[in-house]
């Protein structure tokens, strides 16, 4: 971002003011670095059609910033930041997405969103999820075809965990029991290394105890399942993210204040949406599967995007996962998240003025 | 000279829409097909320049004492020139039902609106405020050009990336709609949608500042 000298030996920079963890070109690239696991994991499970929709969502934001930036601004790719506005783009696209839809939202969040109103740093909406609505908004019904992950039964129709649920319990509602174990009698293919898996446990370990796995816990824990490419993996996001927060690239109050409020109010009041009555959202599938957690922990606590204090970064956090459960439960989407970021990020000027440190040195007065 | 500025203000130093930021809500309402767009621009303009005559006409012939020493308009004569281009604007409404229903289904409720329409009422206190006829007539075919200028381009744009197509009316053996090759097979719907609307006339008011301040610039380096 530029900094504007003023009067010699001051200077006056857009906010985020972080200090530490380096420079936010170094930043950036760690993020995109720790993304890189789960990007690969997708690219293995959904195969090449997967690395086709990454490559071209990356390559679109790469050449359209150049485009717009280079007679203005300069070289400003080595930033990081339009690399990691369109993986992404790309991580939040079903592998078999048409080319031209990553592209457009690539192009649509770095041209529109970010640059518009004056590059890295003065966007105060997240580029690549702001990208994502737009090709939602355009072309849900090419982005609602999944492919089947590697592995499944040749011949089964690829439906993503979350939508396939919504269907189920369409179709039934007021069902009891466990979401999986829904999800399961409804014939949902689950892949034989689960059966394998789950098998095991329940007949060695459980089964003493008296209890029972239901089938697909293994392929939602390891992200063995229809999704979009970045989301599947959800134990390789959190790895990654472990170690953005360990180096407080990320600060943690975003995530986890965002996946908490949505897991208790989706695990309080999830299931009465279809009559399933109180406690009943199943916390597990609903966090495993879906965009959640790539946008809590790799979206949300965008230091251009989000809170600058603490304080604020607690509360964005709660109302993002507000924001999701009634996205998620009570919208017309499977998933929510991405909207829910960016309906978060309309208000983070908001809790800015509302919620100020005080001036330090001034004790109390300083306080506003 | 002065008479062509008398025109050309509305059309772009003080065009309603784009630099004035007026009317947003049929621009962004009516521009999802240009059909629509020019439905609306024709009815506006239609009620913006027979209001303006009627009013300059009535401000000529009435007498000098009901104008009110120029501080304004006297209630009375804010009512009389409301149910002029209420009239006006009812005709509009009504005549488009008659004669193309379809239009008129789709502006909807924006048809009859013109009435009240912001523009239309900042004309209508220029107008009966003792405005000669020539420089009323002048002012208002200028604003509502302006109007229509940046309603088609909107719904130009708009159609095009939305929808794949521009539709017109038909002549002929031309059917009344274009293809826009390649987007008219995956077009991106966001754009017919009120945040393309919203989206385009940002842009559009950018632009018009952007004009606008380079042009000053212009003239005080001329200067």
């Amino acid at each position: 971002m530029a900094d504007v000298p003023v009067a010699g030996s001051l200077l006056v920079s857009p906010a985020p003011h972080i200090r530490g963890a380096g420079s936010s070109a170094l930043m950036t690239w760690t993020v995109t670095l720790c993304l890189v696991p789960a990007a690969a994991w997708g690219v293995f499970l959904f195969g090449a059609p997967a690395a086709f929709v990454l490559l071209v969502a990356v390559g679109t934001a790469l050449a359209t910033e150049l485009a717009v930036v280079l007679p203005f601004r300069g070289f400003t790719l080595g930033d990081g930041s339009a690399f990691l506005t369109g993986l992404i783009v790309g991580l939040l696209m079903p592998a078999g997405a048409p080319l031209h839809i990553p592209a457009a939202a690539s192009a649509f969040g770095i041209v529109i969103v970010k640059q518009s109103f004056g590059g890295l740093g003065r966007n105060w909406m997240n580029p690549a999820l702001a990208g994502v609505a737009f090709a939602h908004l355009s072309w849900g019904g090419a982005l609602a075809k999944w492919v089947a992950p590697r592995g499944a039964l040749p011949g089964t129709e690829a439906l993503a965990p979350l939508e396939a649920l919504r269907m189920v319990l369409a179709g039934h509602p007021a069902v009891r029991g466990s979401l999986l174990r829904v999800l399961a009698d409804s014939g949902y293919p689950f892949s034989g290394i689960d059966g394998r898996v789950v098998g095991w446990i329940n007949a060695r370990l459980l089964a003493p105890l008296g209890g029972a796995l239901p089938r697909g816990v293994f392929d939602l824990l390891v992200g063995n399942a229809a999704g979009r490419i970045g989301e599947v993996s959800v134990p390789l996001l959190l790895a990654g993210a472990a170690w953005l927060i360990a180096r407080r690239i990320v600060r943690w109050q975003v995530p986890v204040s965002f996946v908490a409020s949505f897991a208790v109010l989706a695990g309080v009041f999830g299931g009465l949406t279809e009559g399933r009555g109180w406690f009943a959202g199943g916390v597990f599938v609903q966090l495993f599967s879906g965009s959640l957690i790539l946008c809590a922990f790799f979206a949300a606590p965008d230091p251009v995007t989000a809170p600058l204090s603490a304080t604020g970064r607690y509360f964005y956090g709660a109302g993002l996962g507000v924001a999701a459960f009634f996205l998620r439960f009570y919208g017309s989407m499977d998933d929510g998240a991405p909207i829910a970021v960016i309906l978060g990020n309309c208000f983070v000027p908001l809790i800015d003025r509302l919620v100020r440190s005080a001036g330090s040195g001034l004790g109390k007065a300083g306080a506003r | 000279m002065k008479h062509a500025e008398g025109f050309s203000k509305g059309l772009f130093r003080e065009n309603p829409v784009a630099a004035l930021l007026l009317g947003l809500c049929p621009a962004a309402a009516v521009t999802g097909r240009v059909i629509d767009a020019l439905w609306m621009s024709a009815g506006f303009l239609a009620v913006l320049l027979l209001s303006s005559l009627c009013l300059s006409l009535l401000g000529a012939l009435s007498p000098a004492a009901a104008r009110d020493g120029g501080a304004g308009l006297s209630r009375g004569r804010w009512i009389g020139s409301l149910v002029i281009t209420a009239c006006l604007a009812s005709c509009f409404d009504l005549l488009l039902r008659a004669f193309a229903p379809g239009a008129s289904a789709r502006l909807g409720i924006y048809a009859p609106l013109v009435a009240v329409n912001c523009i239309v009422l900042g004309r209508v206190e220029l107008a009966a405020g003792g405005l000669s006829i020539g420089r009323s007539l002048r002012d208002a075919a200028g604003t509502g050009a302006g109007f229509a200028g940046a309603l088609l381009l909107v719904s130009v744009v708009r159609e095009a990336l939305g929808a794949g197509t521009i539709t017109l009316f038909p002549i002929g053996t031309f059917g009344g709609s274009l293809a826009v090759p390649l987007l008219a097979a995956s077009p991106a719907r966001a754009f017919v949608y009120a945040t393309g609307g919203l989206l385009c006339l940002g842009y559009l008011a950018g632009a018009s500042r952007l004009l606008s301040s380079e042009r000053r610039r212009g003239e005080s380096d001329r200067a």
